[in-house]
């Protein structure tokens, strides 16, 4: 490969994407996308349905031109470059097994077209399907194997040429919860055992947190974060990419200094996120806290670990067997609502829908964002 | 109960009125006497003797099976690769071309008919068999890209694109990936174009002569003379051909092809 040539071929990365951009007909479904993916990492692209997911990969793997912007893979651009030269292999979203040939078959098909020597293809394919665990299954069309089954040769047969970037379309997204589970740790083994550069994409944030290294948000065509899991659950910069990773409340204020958020009146301490603007006093901001770092106390009180306190009315409670989820109203902040969540339920007293209780958290906890681009200017 | 009964009542009876003109001609066909005639004056076989004897017979025959088999070779490239540019190209006026594949089933055949008639006369292709199955595929042609167009429509794009990922150019992608996916399709259109075309009538009688005339004008010749009970055992024997055409069809690829068709 050329990359490997270079005299710096090491510190070369394997994607270097630099304003990427492509528009069908009146959508826009990629806006300038700028990221680097270094060597044998492993990226989550993470984004709701119409984000721009799939565009990126169509991009990758060279299925579609972009309009705009520049894509190098291994060092060496690739515009002119058609995707059956590119050393890319794909698992797709619907899998797209080839019907009319049987598993092995299937493995072998990207060997063949890469003229390998035919007398070691049958011992390859073995190997790989015994890497994802179809031992003998090999005889088997397609619609003769489970749904996971399926999933498993159409892993193999995108690793067998040893591409140097494997696309995941969300593959796992039509398995059911155990299984998926079971897959997730699976390419985590697998894309370890070969260290081959991945890019994977999913609308599941646990799948994201649990597989990558690092993890590109996106909404509308944007990348609106670009960072390692931890990172993102910590220090989310941008309210969509909290909203996105389990953030089930948002508080509308006013910023203050401290920094704060003054809602209807009562001043609630909390901090900014590293890489979000921060909100400027005076002008409107946004407060995020997750349902899990809630407390719950008797009314009146500032439950332990807290920082600040509202009075809250039990709206409902939901048990969930291992936590229980409280629907609460505020009426101190002008009716706004919150979710909290119990998830020790067995050691502490139950509350009861109409109760009412003191709702705390750590300021750590409430993230403070500008709003002043979505609520426009004050009066 | 009562209902399926009554289905099956119902069924059976509409598949008795669709065999009946055929049961009928095998009927007539098998009588021992000299005038063609239902229930049969007696069974025999000789009236399959004297067609198995008719040089004039045989020879239409044969000439209907070179019409069809010209028909299908031309037929087979050129509906796939219609059909198939169709579905998968985005190109100008595609939806004008779609339309003029469609055309030869909204001209009146004896239209059609009288047009290639002119066309051929001009070529001076008029002494030849071989333009009756041009002519054929060209009348025809629509039900060959439909079958074909059935198979492409329930292919998944994505193939070509997990072939391409795979390595694959655009001709191995084309050899290797859609084809065999749409072959049921294909198989299923030449067997109809090969059906249509050996009993093919209405323009095959305005193409041919007496030195070129198929199976289904030299019956219908015939007929405007004498009518003997060899011309039903004909008959019959180009039914079970038909009939042998479809049953082989349903055994390779299944005739609910054509319920998806749409
Ligand atoms: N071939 C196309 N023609 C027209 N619009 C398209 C096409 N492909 C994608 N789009 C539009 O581009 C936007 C991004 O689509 P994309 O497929 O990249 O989304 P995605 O993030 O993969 O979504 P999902 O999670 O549902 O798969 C969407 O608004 C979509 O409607
Ligand atoms: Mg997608």
């Amino acid at each position: 490969m050329p990359a490997a040539a270079h005299p710096a071929a090491a510190d070369i990365p394997a994607v270097e994407a630099r304003g990427l951009a492509r528009r069908y007909g009146d959508a826009q479904a990629l806006r300038a996308a700028s990221f680097t993916v270094a060597k044998g990492r492993f990226l989550t692209v993470l984004g709701p349905s119409g984000s721009g997911k799939s565009t990126l990969l169509r991009l990758i793997a060279g299925f579609e031109r972009a309009d705009a912007g520049d894509l190098r893979l291994f060092g060496r651009p690739v515009e002119a470059v058609p995707p059956h030269r590119r050393s890319v292999g794909m698992v797709f979203q619907r899998l797209a097994l080839f019907p009319h040939m049987t598993a092995a078959d299937n493995v072998a098909f990207p060997l063949r077209m890469r003229r390998w020597d035919a007398r070691d293809i049958p011992a390859r394919v073995e190997r790989f399907l015994a890497l994802v665990r179809l031992e003998g299954l090999g005889r088997r069309r397609p619609d003769e194997l489970s749904g996971g089954q399926q999933q498993r040769v159409a892993i193999a047969r995108a690793l067998v040429f040893e591409p140097q970037l494997l696309l995941l379309d969300e593959p796992l997204a039509s398995l059911d919860a155990k299984l998926r589970e079971e897959m997730q740790l699976e390419f985590r083994r697998i894309q370890r055992e070969l260290g081959v550069t991945t890019i994977n994409v999913t609308h599941d944030q646990r799948e994201a947190l649990v597989m990558s290294d690092q993890v590109i948000v996106m909404e509308g065509g944007r990348i609106l974060q670009d960072a390692a899991p931890e990172t993102l659950w910590r220090e989310p910069a941008h309210p969509f990419v909290a909203g996105f990773l389990g953030v089930g409340t948002f508080l509308e204020g006013v910023a203050a200094d401290g920094p704060a958020l003054d809602v209807a009146g009562r001043r609630l301490p909390g901090r900014t996120t590293a890489g979000a603007p921060a909100p400027r006093p005076g002008h409107p901001a946004q407060g995020a806290l997750r349902a899990e770092r809630v407390t719950l106390g008797p009314a009146g009180t500032l439950p332990p670990g807290s920082d600040a306190a509202v009075e809250a009315v039990v709206e409902d409670a939901i048990f969930e067997g291992d936590r229980i989820l409280y629907e609460l109203r505020l009426p101190g902040l002008g009716g706004a609502r919150l979710r909290a969540i119990d998830a020790d339920p067995g050691a502490r007293a139950r509350h009861a829908p109409g109760d009412r209780v003191a709702a705390g958290w750590a300021r750590g906890d409430f993230l403070l964002f500008d709003a002043s681009d979505r609520t426009g200017r004050l009066p | 109960m009562r209902g399926a009964a009554f289905h099956w009542g119902v069924a059976a009876l509409v598949a008795l009125f669709l065999a009946a003109p055929s049961l009928v001609v095998l009927g007539a066909s098998l009588t021992a006497g000299n005038i063609v005639q239902f229930p049969p004056d007696g069974l025999s076989l000789r009236w399959y003797e004297r067609v198995l004897a008719a040089r004039d017979l045989r020879a239409a025959f044969g000439r209907s099976l070179w019409v069809a088999t010209v028909c299908t070779l031309l037929a087979v490239p050129a509906g796939t690769l219609a059909a198939v540019a169709m579905a998968r190209w985005r190109f100008r006026h595609a939806a004008a071309i779609q339309l003029y594949l469609l055309l030869p089933f909204t001209v009146p055949l004896i239209g059609s008919g009288i047009g290639l008639m002119l066309l051929f006369g001009e070529l001076r292709l008029l002494g030849s068999v071989w333009p009756v199955g041009v002519a054929c595929c060209v009348i025809n042609l629509p039900f060959m890209t439909w079958a074909v167009a059935a198979s492409v429509n329930g292919l998944d794009p994505e193939l070509e694109r997990a072939a391409a990922n795979c390595g694959a150019g655009p001709v191995q992608c084309f050899l290797l990936v859609v084809l065999p996916a749409v072959a049921p399709g294909i198989v299923a259109g030449a067997l109809l174009m090969f059906i249509l075309a050996l009993n093919e009538f209405l323009v095959s009688l305005l193409l041919v002569d007496a030195r070129t005339v198929t199976l289904p004008v030299q019956i219908y010749n015939s007929i405007r003379s004498i009518i003997t009970p060899d011309l039903a055992a004909v008959s019959t024997v180009y039914v079970l051909v038909a009939a042998a055409a479809i049953l082989l069809l349903d055994r390779l690829v299944g005739l609910d092809i054509f319920l998806k068709a749409k």
